[in-house]
């Protein structure tokens, strides 16, 4: 009985610090919907207003109508979309034939590629500009879709070693009834790899979508802007009379669409974490 | 194979021309490019900035011991068969996901000195909030917090992937010797999980070293007297700012050079604690 007891009080006490660490990472984001609901002479009340009323959607409408918000969302659109689509193709074709085919020096290869993620990401950021301002590749979207469309190398290790867990005698007995290399790739390993590839696209779509250093040191057109630099400019050109709802509407626009993604393909999500952490 | 031309194209070769460069005066403004042997070099460390960004750097790496404590009390709290800890899994998880630019502007409203909420809250428990966002000091420990905040959901996960790996069979064995609740977290979790712990801390202080979106987006030249800049941003500002390409490559070369240094370090030191597996 005493027993049960103390283990009654564990529980309630594991609960309590759950509690408290889920409203830590709520409590912001909460507020950031708060706020840009508010008109804007609410926001400066103290003490503050959880539920705002009126409840104001005008920041929105304000959002879409006089900010560049628009053509922002169409450009992250297209580079995760082709980043997506061109970096899975290539990343899971590279994944196979370096655990599946016999290329002469596959592992030399596999190490090259391997050791790129070590390299802190600085030193060849200056080099790439001077790169992509030589091929005048520069103010367009084309440096953040090109190389990330050739494949990343932390998704080809998770995958490579996938596939080297899935049986070499499916590729031989493909082989002997006469399927080509690329027709075993497409037609039953990219099948056998569906959950590792969800999983995947989804931590791709988040490293694009989210990135700003690439699209604020590349693109400086800016209708070429990708919604977060549109956002950071937002802010910038607020920065004098901080039209705070605004900004928090922005805000909120740029993260829903991961939020929505993020909450549907949960599952993948965390197991996908699990494994590639362990790999790694 | 498309893997090889992107190592080629956007490693390899950039990695050759950035060691080149370095010892270049490299300038894209006024188009000159003159081999000046180890110059830049010597300027480097001499320039007190770099100094000023090298601690602040290191400065960054505080946050590392504070969310991997806080990722794993949390990991070990879902771990327990506890009503709705998916839920709990997916609300760590959102400052991770969510965008960078996103959550900086939160928290310049959070930590906004006379309205943002933060202060306020300190102002309920009696204590004068600190002027966040304008005194650099502050300003890092602000970027400090919001570091362990984002990284608690994601480090808790990888934990937790851990702790399902270990066999019940051994709590199980433990059990029956007589092994108490703290006798078996230290003698059996411990040592099973510190193959992955040994993973975050490598990932985790290259990822810290290499701070710098936050320090771009909350400051403007780096805040008053540099006191938030990191090497990155030094680097950054030294290339696209001034256009002085020679020279940030030649920063960028020292700082890989380090980088490198540090991560030999921690696996030459983790064959002292990490459990190599049976």
């Amino acid at each position: 009985m005493k027993l049960n007891i103390g283990r009654k009080v564990i529980r309630a006490l594991i609960f309590f610090i759950l509690i408290t660490g889920a409203m830590t990472m709520v409590v912001p984001f909460l507020w950031m919907l708060s706020t840009s609901l508010k008109e804007s002479n609410l926001v400066y009340q103290i003490p503050p207003q959880w539920i705002p009323r009126p409840v104001d959607w005008g920041n929105y409408v304000e959002l879409f109508t006089k900010s560049n918000i628009l053509s922002g969302i169409k450009n992250s659109v297209i580079v995760s979309a082709c980043v997506l689509l061109f970096g899975t193709f290539s990343t899971s074709l590279s994944a196979f034939a370096f655990a599946k085919l016999d290329v002469p020096y596959k592992n030399v290869l596999f190490f090259c590629v391997l050791s790129s993620m070590m390299i802190p990401f600085v030193v060849l950021l200056v080099p790439q500009y001077i790169i992509f301002t030589r091929i005048k590749w520069i103010n367009t979207l084309l440096p953040l879709i090109i190389p990330s469309s050739l494949g990343n190398v932390s998704m080809m290790f998770f995958l490579r070693q996938y596939i080297g867990g899935l049986p070499t005698e499916l590729l031989e007995a493909a082989k002997i009834d006469g399927c080509g290399y690329f027709r075993i790739y497409y037609k039953i390993f990219l099948p056998l790899c569906k959950p590792a590839l969800i999983s995947n696209i989804i931590m791709v779509f988040m490293g694009t979508w989210n990135d700003y250093l690439g699209p604020m040191i590349f693109v400086n057109d800016s209708q070429k802007y990708t919604l977060q630099v549109v956002i950071k400019m937002l802010n910038s050109y607020h920065e004098t009379q901080t039209d705070v709802p605004l900004i928090m509407a922005a805000s909120l626009i740029a993260i829903l669409p991961i939020l929505i993604l993020f909450i549907s393909a949960q599952k993948y999500f965390v197991d996908s974490m699990a494994i590639t952490g362990l790999k790694g | 194979m498309p893997a090889m031309v992107q190592f080629v194209c956007f490693f390899l070769l950039p990695l050759c021309l950035c060691i080149f460069a370095s010892m270049t005066d490299w300038n894209v403004l006024v188009k000159n490019k003159n081999f000046i042997g180890l110059g830049n070099f010597v300027e480097l460390f001499g320039d007190s900035k770099f100094w000023i960004a090298a601690r602040n750097t290191i400065y960054m790496l505080l946050p590392i011991p504070f969310y991997m404590v806080f990722g794993l009390l949390f990991a070990l709290a879902c771990h327990k068969e506890i009503k709705g800890n998916k839920v709990f899994r997916i609300l760590y998880y959102l400052p991770y996901v969510s965008s960078i630019v996103a959550l900086v502007l939160l928290w310049k409203w959070l930590f906004n000195s006379e309205f943002g909420l933060v202060n306020q809250a300190l102002g309920l428990l009696g204590i004068e909030g600190p002027n966040w966002l304008g005194d650099p000091v502050w300003t890092k420990r602000m970027i400090v917090i919001m570091i362990a905040w984002k990284m608690i959901g994601i480090t808790s996960i990888y934990f937790l992937a851990a702790l399902k790996n270990v066999p019940s069979t051994y709590y199980e064995a433990a059990t029956i010797d007589g092994a108490g609740a703290f006798m078996r977290f230290f003698k059996i979790t411990m040592p099973m999980i510190t193959p992955i712990t040994f993973y975050l801390f490598c990932i985790n202080i290259i990822g810290s070293l290499q701070t710098f979106i936050e320090v771009d987006l909350f400051t403007t030249d780096g805040g008053r007297n540099y006191g938030v800049a990191t090497v990155i941003y030094y680097i950054w500002q030294k290339a696209f700012n001034y256009s002085q390409m020679g020279y940030a490559c030649a920063a960028a070369v020292v700082f890989g050079l380090m980088i490198l240094l540090v991560t030999l370090l921690q696996f030459k030191l983790s064959n002292k604690w990490v459990y190599e597996g049976d």
